[in-house]
């Protein structure tokens, strides 16, 4: 198995690393980079923990090839507080109570990102959908949905 | 995961090279095949990502031909306004394919060369009787959908194949269709029974260009002909509907699995075909509506 060069740019910032094609972009991320918000959960695609956004879109980086991820824009939960100010949706899963054990909420909270990029004012429809892939063992699925529909709120606001 | 030969072409003429090397495994969005290659039940020696092969992707209409790149993902065909308002079965189907995440990834060539009797977009594909276009380095060849799919898992692709696009004829506006399925959750659904139906209405109110085909119900998605015969020309009924069904139950063979049993399969492709097939008549008649306004 021959090494291989990838370039990706990683919360603004770029890496070019040497790395071998039977790694994941969430390898990458969590062994290479040390970011380890996104989290390994099942390697299927199943539960979402390991949501991260590929060009601006939600993808489940455990199902990613490092070689996929070559030339691309990454963003991760550790990219989203700027100067020690946690982003209105972090902010948001703080204060309707969402986060319980914790290990969902960075892929929940890309997810939802994803969805208020492009829909700044979902129903609430819209945000089940939108986290369908998304499972929290905790169950607390009624808080998570509160508090997207609260930071899309304060997002319009801001 | 183990440890692979990896190989990453940008054009075709990469793509058709690469795939003359032995035991070589295609990957394109990964959402079918790094699971199974995360738990080692798939260990390919070889694998060609065809990822960056442009020429791959895109939905393109010409005239009333419509035909999707095999690298062309659910999010891209679930967006697709010409799509949606022609062939709103395919739509619906798109929208069900695992979660967002999956759809941003998986692609449509992965969902026909991964086989499986519950692949979502293949119900919708076989009632607009569309066609696989399989490339190699030896040249092109288009089949019928229903002559690709071999059983569980299996397709006519040879060695050195690949699935270059799927086409199919743009359905006329009066044709209804629509697409229905059954499982668990919402979100990363595998189908225990899927349907898609199209129909049209003739000026007596009669069903005309009646289209069945349930997934998940037999080793392939299948057409249900006799079911088509049994409801052309009739005025839609209670009693009809019913007997459809009751049809629909006989043509299929489902299997007790994991996910249901086969008593319950009967029982459901039938209701949810009749379902299916009551979408796609009232999106009929809204479409002859529109046209005697």
């Amino acid at each position: 198995m021959k090494p291989i060069e990838i370039t990706l740019t990683v919360n603004e910032t770029t890496h070019t690393l040497i790395t071998l094609p039977n790694r994941t972009l969430l390898d990458i991320l969590r062994e290479d980079l040390g970011l380890t918000g996104a989290k390994n959960g099942c390697e299927s695609g199943e539960c979402g923990a390991c949501t991260v956004l590929m060009n601006g879109a939600a993808v489940n980086a455990c199902l990613v090839l490092a070689g996929q991820a070559d030339g691309c824009t990454v963003e991760t939960i550790e990219g989203l507080s700027k100067s020690g100010q946690l982003h209105p949706i972090q902010q948001a899963f703080v204060d309707a109570g969402a986060v319980q054990c914790g290990f969902c909420i960075p892929g929940m909270v890309m997810a939802s990102k994803a969805l208020l990029d492009h829909n700044p004012q979902p129903q609430e429809e819209d945000i089940r959908q939108a986290l369908a892939g998304n499972i929290c063992r905790c169950t607390g699925y009624t808080k998570i949905i509160q508090a997207v529909q609260m930071a899309a709120e304060e997002l319009r606001h801001d | 995961m183990q440890t692979f030969n990896y190989l990453r072409p940008a054009h075709l003429d990469e793509l058709c090279q690469a795939l003359q090397q032995p035991h070589a495994k295609i990957v394109a969005g990964g959402t079918d095949v790094l699971p199974q290659m995360h738990t080692g039940r798939l260990q390919p020696a070889l694998l060609v990502d065809i990822s960056r092969v442009s020429e791959l992707e895109g939905i393109r209409i010409h005239n009333t031909q419509v035909e999707i790149g095999a690298l062309t993902t659910f999010a891209a065909i679930q967006a697709h306004p010409t799509l949606r308002a022609a062939a709103p079965a395919l739509t619906q189907a798109a929208q069900w394919v695992g979660a967002p995440m999956t759809r941003q990834r998986a692609t449509l060539g992965g969902n026909l060369a991964n086989a499986s009797p519950a692949a979502d977009a293949v119900p919708p594909l076989m009632i607009y009787n569309a066609e696989v276009t399989l490339t190699s380095a030896k040249g092109s060849r288009s089949l019928p959908l229903a002559q690709f799919l071999l059983g569980p898992g299996q397709t006519a692709l040879q060695r050195g194949e690949f699935i270059q696009s799927v086409r199919f004829e743009l359905p006329a506006e009066d044709l209804g269709s629509a697409f229905l399925k059954i499982g668990p959750r919402r979100g990363m659904t595998i189908a225990i029974v899927s349907a898609a139906a199209a129909v049209r209405l003739s000026p007596e109110g009669r069903l005309e260009q009646v289209r069945v085909a349930v997934g998940a119900s037999a080793p392939t998605v299948i057409r249900c002909p006799q079911t088509e015969n049994l409801l052309h020309g009739q005025l839609p009924s209670a009693e009809l509907w019913q007997s459809a069904a009751q049809q629909i139950a006989v043509e299929i063979s489902p299997i007790d699995d994991v996910r249901a049993s086969r008593a319950y399969r009967r029982r459901a492709a039938g209701v949810l075909a009749v379902r299916a097939l009551q979408a796609a008549l009232s999106q009929a008649q809204e479409a002859a509506q529109a046209r005697t306004v």
